[in-house]
């Protein structure tokens, strides 16, 4: 791991730059790297290299997954595949229940090989009705969310400033849009960043 | 006991007159008709005059109350009165559950367990009004009963429960700055998504961060671009997204 890892700063340190700059292997301006990526679906029909559900059952690096339009996906996680959950997470941290976003390259047999899963995010709007000892009582149309402070990983975005691990500018009744993990199965998440108008 | 019931005719028509008066005068509460739950009811076009026939119906129903002499009919027509609010309220909660119920004032709020407690006590109120004969009120009651009403009022919340709730958080600071640890990922992810390195490379990223690390004052992030890897080195300290470099990495060739 060590040396792997002394191998990737070296190369970002060493020969690292600013920008991506053009290659050996082609031209890295926008034009070429959307042409490679350009996609080939019909407007109005599903995104093959998407897929969103909840898990039902893993076995191995395979996730079985039930779309909320009752569809089954089946999705592979390999070693390149980047998992969230509140953070970057290894794929222990998948379980049953999780609900999930994935998106990937769609193989011959139908299964999805992810490139990146996020579990359980959510993305919510809303205003705060109370704030008590590390837990925003957000209201988000007549319906109330529980959202919990963790420490070390919640922010906060006022407007255009950066990002401050300091939520104690949050006011009772502003308006506020959360992004964070959900705690299955309850009205619960956990704040991954939370967006101030002011 | 009878001066409980003689004190119940004061209290509905205190709650009636308001709520007669917001529907026939509030300018911003007749805006808004469209988006109540009667206009669910009535249609879009009719719920206006619906509004005011309705505040009308309170008004009088409060000038009946208040004036002698006093007679069962007035607590009856009282509790009707109640009885249809909470028949409204369940078909409000039922039909349009994001619509307010457009009772007492005009806001955005949804019918909720506090509406229905408020219409619950006026019911009650109204029963016991009927027995109602010539007896002077109990002033203390009346008040008690009106200050929970009001309590039961998500028209005043703004209020009392808003700028209760900011000055015990003022006092309390629940969310006060814990003491600087780490630096959240997700400052240095706003960091470098605003910066030109992570802007040159995005076209080319394929997956989310897939590892993460801290060394020498330096946040490493690791992507997945296609078959390769791409490197980004965010300094801890400093906030200038200028300075965060990038480099594709073949990781196949470098293993």
């Amino acid at each position: 791991m060590r040396s792997r890892r002394d191998l990737l700063k070296s190369a970002v340190l060493g020969g690292g730059a600013g920008v991506v700059a053009a290659t050996a292997l082609g031209s890295l301006g926008p034009e070429a790297a959307f042409a490679t990526t350009a996609p080939a679906i019909e407007p109005g029909t599903p995104d093959p290299n998407f897929a969103e559900g909840r898990i039902r059952s893993i076995k191995e690096n395979t996730l079985l997954v039930l779309g909320s339009n009752m569809v089954f996906h089946t999705i592979r996680v390999v070693d390149g595949t980047s998992l969230w959950k509140l953070g970057p997470v290894g794929f222990d941290q998948a379980k049953p229940g999780d609900g999930l976003y994935a998106r990937g390259v769609r193989m011959p047999d139908g299964m999805l090989a992810a490139e990146a899963v996020w579990l359980n995010i959510v993305n919510i709007k809303g205003h705060i009705k109370n704030i008590t000892s590390q837990t925003i009582h957000l209201d988000h149309n007549g319906h109330e969310v529980l959202c919990h402070v963790v420490a070390g990983k919640s922010v906060a975005i006022h407007s255009e400033s950066p990002a401050t691990s300091d939520l104690s500018m949050l006011k009772v009744s502003q308006h506020v849009q959360i992004l964070g993990a959900w705690r299955p199965d309850t009205n619960e998440v956990d704040i991954a960043t939370v967006f101030s108008p002011h | 006991m009878h001066g409980i019931a003689a004190s119940q005719p004061y209290v509905i028509a205190v709650f009636l007159i308001w709520a007669g008066l917001m529907k026939l005068l509030s300018r911003r509460m007749r805006a808004q008709a469209g988006q109540t739950a009667l206009a669910r009811l009535t249609g879009a076009t009719r719920a206006v005059p619906a509004l005011r026939l309705v505040g009308l119906v309170e008004l009088a129903v409060a000038a009946a109350l208040l004036l002698p002499p006093v007679h069962p009919l007035d607590g009856v027509a009282a509790a009707l009165l109640a009885a249809g609010f909470l028949a409204y309220l369940s078909y409000a909660y039922v039909a349009a559950p994001t619509s307010s119920c457009g009772c007492l004032g005009a806001h955005s709020r949804p019918v909720d367990l506090r509406a229905f407690l408020r219409a619950g006590v006026l019911l009650a109120a109204g029963l016991v009004a009927i027995g109602a004969g010539p007896y002077p009120p109990l002033a203390p009651l009346v008040l008690l009963e009106v200050v929970i009403l009001l309590g039961l009022s998500a028209e005043l919340d703004r209020y009392w429960l808003t700028p209760t709730r900011r000055l015990l958080v003022r006092l309390r600071r629940p969310l006060a700055a814990l003491p600087p640890g780490d630096v959240p990922l997700e400052t240095t992810l706003h960091l470098l998504r605003r910066s030109p390195a992570y802007c040159s490379a995005s076209a080319r990223l394929t997956s989310d961060v897939r590892e993460t690390w801290d060394e020498d004052g330096v946040r490493f992030l690791v992507y997945g671009a296609r078959e390769r890897s791409a490197v980004f080195a965010v300094p801890l300290a400093g906030d200038d997204p200028a300075a965060i470099r990038v480099a594709l990495v073949d990781e196949a060739a470098l293993a």
